[in-house]
């Protein structure tokens, strides 16, 4: 069966799981929008950016500064991905797109943070190891007892060791040394969500808070919308985006820098109230 | 000076000259001088040419592979910096210091030190260190024969360079501090800077 076949198949069966799973969801059309660029960032883990012989960006983060706060500019990022195509930092192999824009809204009621993601998939990547998933989005929420949360986002729980990283134990997920993440990921095969966590390994099932996802793909763009217990309103969560596109897996995936959500609350993100 | 009645070269230098003038002796020594120095100099600058530099297989096939695809070869700009622009200091003195330093690579290429690839890359780091090491100590005098803080607009940089100049400065940090491996690739096994 050629992908474009399986891709409309995917793509009808969620829509047909989607309509009667529809929430009390947020009037989109009037929740402001974000563009948040997501990169693949090779095999850059923690030990890398704060490394001051690999990234010399290093003695900034020491400063307090954030990988946003130099990398964001003019709505793009101003990484230098010749290092990813020369094999540098990519010696798999690059993605023929190596940045692409997640538009990203966020809402809130008594209950609930919503989420909505709509992004387009690209496809050329170098790995293909999820056979099952043709794309999965995740986002992680860190809680505030890990370090430099809000300058790293993710980046905490990506390390040289962990799994699909050169030469690491295949058995080993990502970790967070101290603190833990909350983990929300659709997979589109079979529509799935999972309710995860991040601590001294990574959970896919047994987190806290009770994710639903619903999706939906027109023509080549995809619309995730998740739901999860909201945090609080008035706080401000560090929260970071991964997009595996084109079947990819582990450390092939496209990530976003470390933003944070304002639930009522200044943010990158704001979440408006419903 | 009497020399006693001696003969051979040594006792003719030493000996005043009875058939030349002193103008004469002047004039000729005047010449003599620039002939000489304007050779020496000549032929010490041919050494700091990138074709010298690249005689040598070692150099050709390693580190100039490299700085080939870096910024300081080619850019928008049309400015090349050669190998002596960074690895050999401008002014006279401190030329020469470099160039007697420098004359213990002829002893490394007659014993074959880094003749392949592989002995080179055995090598990279100390040869790195060596030469992080003498820009350090120099306040990395050959980048500032180009570039300098007080003509840096850090305003028109990019926002990574901006903000990490601006530490830079108000740290007095000098440029080798940050930027290593920027014409020649990054050696494995780099220590951290001990002040970090």
């Amino acid at each position: 069966m050629s992908k474009s076949i399986v891709s409309a198949a995917v793509a009808g069966t969620l829509l047909v799981l989607a309509a009667p799973a529809a929430l009390a969801a947020p009037d989109w059309g009037k929740v402001a929008k974000r563009d948040i660029n997501v990169f693949h960032a090779g095999v850059a883990p923690i030990e890398w950016m704060t490394k001051k012989s690999d990234h010399s960006g290093s003695a900034g983060m020491r400063k307090g500064e954030s990988c946003a706060g130099c990398h964001e500019e003019k709505g793009t990022l101003n990484f230098n991905f010749k290092r990813l195509a020369d094999k540098e930092m990519e010696p798999k192999g690059a993605p023929k797109t190596m940045m692409f824009p997640v538009s990203v809204q966020a809402a809130y009621d008594a209950a609930n943070l919503y989420i909505r993601l709509t992004f387009k998939a690209p496809s050329g990547g170098a790995d293909k190891g999820d056979k099952d998933n043709e794309v999965k989005a995740t986002v992680l929420f860190a809680d505030a007892k890990v370090p430099q949360a809000d300058q790293y986002g993710c980046w905490q729980t990506c390390h040289t060791d962990a799994r699909t990283m050169p030469g690491a134990d295949e058995k080993k997920t990502k970790y967070t040394a101290a603190g833990a993440y909350e983990l929300i990921q659709w997979a589109s095969k079979g529509n799935k969500v999972s309710d995860g966590s991040v601590t001294t390994e990574r959970k896919m099932t047994g987190g806290g808070t009770g994710a639903k996802a619903e999706a939906s793909k027109s023509g080549d763009t995809y619309t995730v919308t998740f739901t999860r217990k909201n945090p609080g309103e008035g706080k401000v969560v560090p929260f970071g985006l991964a997009i595996h596109a084109d079947n990819s897996h582990g450390r092939f995936h496209h990530v976003s820098l470390g933003y944070k959500l304002g639930i009522g609350a200044d943010g990158d993100v704001k979440a408006t109230k419903q | 000076m009497a020399n006693n009645g001696k003969t051979g070269f040594l006792a003719m230098l030493q000996r005043p000259s009875a058939k030349y003038s002193m103008l004469v002796l002047l004039v000729v020594g005047f010449f003599s001088g620039i002939f000489f120095w304007g050779g020496f100099n000549t032929g010490m600058e041919a050494t700091n040419t990138l074709e010298f530099c690249i005689g040598c297989h070692e150099m050709r096939d390693n580190v100039y592979v490299e700085y080939k695809k870096t910024i300081h070869y080619s850019n928008r700009t049309g400015v090349r910096a050669v190998c002596s622009d960074c690895h050999v200091p401008k002014d006279w003195t401190h030329k020469m210091i470099r160039k007697i330093q420098a004359s213990k690579e002829v002893w490394g290429k007659l014993t074959g030190v880094i003749d392949t690839p592989e002995k080179f890359e055995a090598h990279r780091l100390q040869l790195a260190e060596n030469e992080w090491a003498r820009m350090k100590a120099s306040d990395s005098r050959e980048c500032r024969n180009c570039h300098s803080f007080d003509a840096m607009d850090v305003e028109k940089q990019k926002l990574r360079g901006s903000k990490m100049h601006k530490i830079g400065i108000a740290e007095k940090k000098t440029c080798i501090d940050c930027h290593k491996g920027i014409a020649h690739r990054k050696p494995k096994g780099m220590k951290e800077d001990e002040d970090e």
